[in-house]
């Protein structure tokens, strides 16, 4: 699924496959963008990493208020795409936007859904 | 000290968390010093407090097993603070420390939880611990003890009682 404003504002899918899996080196992220990422991935996969000094660099660019409106976002998400994992359903729409079943949606969408880029277009466009 | 400061109180100039606060003394969970970190950013702490609330103290699932669930997800989750505070509610039911701690160590193989409270700590404990785990077997079996309904209401629980305890965690608020 796609944010229809985030898509509006100018996100892409290939700035969103940088932005999971080459934010650090990338060009299309400022320090501050790569920050709130990497504040993101290690609540997910090594909170103990984020410590005083971790906060105190978010502290450099984001004012409390973001922070916790940050912290608190990617704490919610964590919690409810891990669940949704767990029950095993897909996208209602294909990447181009059309309505499908749960059973194209997966076949569309794969086991690792992640990008679109990767596999998901291209399938979409076989069911047509 | 906190990695972000919990808003004195006096500082506080919205209304409606103020009642959030009272409402916090008399239940407990989420706690107050929670909703003092959430309230810099106001709207947050009014619509998660809310969502909280209503996934703690309402439904159709014994508050008493979500409090077990609860505590347990906060030793996964790492979450100092959220371990440390108890439902009043919970303790009024009976919960004691002897069922918490057997919750969040051995319950498999305690008597004091039939299965259908184990199924219900399983299904917390493998949320973050082994998704993988959730399959379309393990939610046959609790459809065994439990309607849809009561599944989607643990498992919205557990998604968002264990996400904002994961960012509470690297707050390192302590509950004293």
């Amino acid at each position: 699924m796609r944010s229809a404003s985030a898509k509006q504002m100018g996100l892409t899918e290939e700035i969103l496959d940088d932005g999971i899996e080459n934010y650090e080196k990338s060009e299309n992220f400022t320090k501050k963008e790569k920050l709130a990422l990497l504040y993101s991935e290690l609540m997910a996969s090594n909170p103990e990493k984020i410590d005083c000094n971790f906060y105190k660099k978010l502290g450099e660019f984001f004012s409390e208020e973001e922070i916790v409106e940050l912290g608190a976002f990617i704490g919610f998400n964590i919690g409810y795409h891990t669940f949704f994992g767990t029950l095993d359903f897909y996208p209602m729409f294909s990447p181009d936007g059309k309505l499908v079943d749960q059973n194209e949606s997966r076949r569309i969408y794969g086991d690792r859904p992640l990008s679109h880029l990767k596999g998901a277009i291209k399938r979409s466009k076989e069911i047509n | 000290m906190s990695n972000i400061e919990p808003i004195k109180e006096k500082n506080l100039q919205e209304t409606q968390i103020k009642e959030i606060l009272l409402d916090c003394e008399k239940y407990n969970i989420p706690g107050e010093l929670f909703i003092r970190i959430l309230s810099h950013v106001p709207s947050y702490a009014e619509n998660l407090y809310d969502a909280m609330k209503r996934s703690f103290y309402s439904g159709n699932v014994s508050h008493k097993l979500k409090e077990l669930i609860r505590i347990q997800l906060s030793f996964i989750s790492g979450d100092v603070y959220s371990q440390g505070i108890r439902s009043k509610i919970a303790l009024e039911e009976g919960l004691s420390e002897e069922d918490i701690e057997s919750a969040c160590s051995n319950f498999e193989n305690d008597e004091r939880f039939s299965e259908k409270e184990k199924w219900a700590l399983s299904y917390s404990y493998l949320m973050y611990k082994d998704p993988k785990k959730i399959d379309s077997s393990f939610y046959e079996k609790g459809k065994q003890f439990y309607t849809e309904a009561q599944i989607m209401e643990i498992g919205s629980f557990v998604a968002l009682h264990y996400g904002l305890q994961v960012f509470m965690r690297t707050i390192s608020l302590s509950s004293s």
